[in-house]
C-alpha cells in the first residue's frame, strides 16, 4: 500500500497549562483510503496520546467528529485525506468555546435545541382507543428532510450570524423546530412561532446559505429557516385577526 | 429599544422581502433609462421631457409605480446594511444601528409619499 | 491560524466545569469566494439606499416644475452619477440572480390548503416577471411606447 507522509497541524489547548490554544505539527504516514479521523486516531495511538478529540460511528451518522479541516467545517470521518495536500490543519469547530484540543463546549447548542420544544405538542393527549396518528406520504415529505439532522453542528461553525449574535437560535435548532411545525400531528405551531420571534429570532438569519452548503446530510437548514420566517410572519399577522390575545 | 425591534421584525422583514422582490424588479428599468440611457443621450429628447414625465408620473399607475420604487428599496437597503453591521461584529451596537437605519427608511418612505402625492 | 468572533458565541448560560478558550473562526473566513459574495449581497444595501434617495430627488424635482426637472436631468448627466447608476445596475442584477436562486426553497410546504408550485416553475416565473417588468418600464420611460 502506498502511504504518503502528510503534516497535520492540530490545535492543542490544555486549560490547566495553556493560556491560549496553540498549534502542534505531526508527521502522519497516511494510507490512501484514510479519512482525516484515521489520521487523528493514528496521532493519538502512535504519536501523542494526550490529543483529545470526539468521534464515534466512523460513518457520518452520529455527528460527533465535526471539526475545522483547512478552515472548513467537516465531518472528519467523512473527509478523505487524499482530498488534501501535504499540509492539513485541523482545528476545533468554529464559533464554539474550546474545552480542550479539538473538543468544543456543546451545552449552548443543547440549550438552543431544547428551547424550540422539539416534540409533538397537542392540546389534548390522544387516548389509546383512538388509535395511532395517520400521516400520508405527502404530509411526511413536508418535514422529512429536516428530520435527518445528526446534530453535528457544522452549520453553526459555518454561520456568520452564529459567530456574531450569541442569542441567535442557529440553523439546526430552527430546522428542528420547523420540522415539528410542519409535522401534521403537531399542534404547537403558535408556541414555536412565538419562540421563533423571540430573543433567538429567526429573522436574524441573513440567508448566507453557508449552513446548507456544509451540511453533510443535505438537511438544507437555510430552507427551513426561511420557510420558518414566512410561517412566523403568517402567525404574527393572524394574531391580529384571531382572538388569541394578540402578540 | 431591542424589545421594540423584536416586535417589529416580522413587519420589517415583509418590507425588506418586498424591497428585494418588487423593488429590484421596478428598479432595473428605472436605473437603466433614468440613470444611464437618458443621461448618455441614448433616449429621444421628448421621452423624459417635463410634459411627458409629469403626465406619466401623475397617472394612477405612475404614482403606484413610483411609490413602490421609492419606498421598497429603502427597506431592503436598511435591513441589509444592518446585517452588514452585524457581520462585522456589531451586535452590541445593533439596537442603535438598526433604529437609525429603519428611521432613515421610514423618513424616506414618508418623503416618498409626499413626493408622489404632490406630483 | 484563527481570528476571534463574538466572545459569547455559543456560550452556555451556566459555565462548565473547566476553563474554556474563547470561540474563534478560521483565518481568511470572510475572504473565501462564497463568503465574499454573501458580504457583497449585504453591501448592496448601501447602494439600494442611495438609489432610493436619488430617485426621491428625481420625483421631488418632477413635482417642483419644469425648471427643477430640467436642472435635475442636467445633474444626472454628470459622469459620476452615470457611473453610480451603472454600479447600481450591476448591484440590482447581482441581487436578483442570488435572490431568485434562493427564493424557491424558502417557500413553505403549504399555507393552509394552498401549495406552492415546484421550485423550477417558481424560478422561471421570477425571471419572466423580472424581464417582463423591466422591458415594460424601460419601454415606457424611454418613450418607445405611450408617446
Amino acid at each position: 500500500m502506498s502511504e504518503q507522509k502528510k503534516t497535520f497541524v492540530v490545535t492543542r489547548f490544555d486549560p490547566d497549562q495553556d493560556a491560549a490554544p496553540r498549534q502542534q505539527s505531526y508527521e502522519v504516514p497516511v494510507q490512501p483510503d484514510w479519512k482525516v479521523l484515521d489520521a487523528l486516531n493514528y496521532i493519538k495511538d502512535e504519536i501523542d496520546p494526550t490529543l483529545s478529540h470526539r468521534w464515534s460511528c466512523r460513518m457520518a451518522v452520529c455527528g460527533s467528529c465535526g471539526m475545522m479541516v483547512n478552515g472548513k467545517p467537516s465531518l472528519t470521518c467523512k473527509d478523505a485525506c487524499a482530498d488534501y495536500g501535504d499540509r492539513v490543519e485541523v482545528a476545533p469547530l468554529a464559533n464554539f468555546p474550546i474545552v480542550r484540543d479539538l473538543v468544543v463546549e456543546l451545552e449552548a447548542f443543547l440549550e438552543k435545541l431544547r428551547s424550540v420544544k422539539p416534540y409533538i405538542l397537542v392540546a389534548k393527549e390522544r387516548a389509546v382507543e383512538e388509535g395511532t396518528y395517520r400521516q400520508s406520504p405527502e404530509q411526511l415529505e413536508e418535514f422529512k428532510q429536516f428530520s435527518l439532522c445528526i446534530n453535528c453542528m457544522l452549520c453553526y461553525a459555518a454561520c456568520p450570524v452564529v459567530a456574531n449574535e450569541p442569542e441567535f437560535l442557529g440553523p439546526a435548532a430552527i430546522a428542528l423546530g420547523h420540522r415539528y411545525n410542519m409535522d401534521s400531528r403537531d399542534e404547537g405551531q403558535h408556541e414555536r412561532n412565538e419562540i421563533f420571534r423571540g430573543e433567538g429570532t429567526v429573522f436574524s438569519c441573513s440567508y448566507a446559505n453557508e449552513c446548507s452548503e456544509v451540511c453533510p446530510k443535505h438537511v438544507d437548514p437555510a430552507a427551513a429557516i426561511n420557510q420558518a420566517k414566512f410561517n412566523a410572519v403568517i402567525d404574527w399577522l393572524s394574531g391580529f385577526v384571531t382572538s388569541r390575545g394578540g402578540k | 429599544m431591542k424589545h421594540l425591534l423584536l416586535k417589529l421584525e416580522p413587519l420589517i422583514w415583509l418590507l425588506f422581502g418586498q424591497g428585494i422582490l418588487i423593488g429590484t424588479m421596478l428598479l432595473t428599468g428605472w436605473i437603466l433609462v433614468v440613470g444611464v440611457l437618458a443621461p448618455m443621450g441614448l433616449v429621444s429628447q421628448g421621452a423624459l421631457g417635463f410634459a411627458r414625465a409629469h403626465s406619466l408620473g401623475s397617472s394612477l399607475l405612475g404614482r403606484l409605480f413610483l411609490l413602490g420604487l421609492l419606498v421598497l428599496p429603502l427597506w431592503k437597503g436598511a435591513h441589509h446594511v444592518r446585517s452588514l453591521s452585524i457581520d462585522f461584529g456589531g451586535v452590541e451596537r445593533d439596537a442603535a444601528v438598526a433604529s437609525l437605519l429603519y428611521a432613515i427608511a421610514a423618513v424616506g418612505s414618508l418623503l416618498a409619499v409626499v413626493a408622489v402625492v404632490r406630483l | 491560524m484563527a481570528r476571534p468572533v463574538n466572545p459569547h458565541a455559543m456560550t452556555p448560560s451556566r459555565p462548565g466545569r473547566t476553563r474554556t478558550a474563547p470561540p474563534q473562526a478560521p483565518n481568511g473566513w470572510y475572504a473565501q469566494p462564497r463568503m465574499l459574495r454573501y458580504l457583497l449581497f449585504d453591501a448592496t444595501g448601501i447602494v439600494y439606499l442611495l438609489v432610493g434617495f436619488v430617485a426621491l430627488r428625481v420625483v421631488w424635482a418632477l413635482g417642483s416644475g419644469p425648471a427643477a426637472w430640467a436642472e435635475l436631468m442636467r445633474q444626472l448627466r454628470n459622469p459620476l452619477y452615470v457611473a453610480f447608476h451603472l454600479l447600481a445596475l450591476v448591484c440590482v442584477v447581482f441581487v436578483a440572480v442570488r435572490f431568485f436562486r434562493l427564493f424557491p426553497k424558502a417557500q413553505p410546504g403549504h399555507i393552509g390548503p394552498a401549495k406552492p408550485p415546484p421550485g423550477p416553475v417558481i424560478l422561471a416565473g421570477l425571471y419572466a416577471a423580472w424581464i417582463g417588468v423591466t422591458l415594460v418600464v424601460t419601454a415606457i420611460l424611454a418613450g418607445w411606447v405611450l408617446r
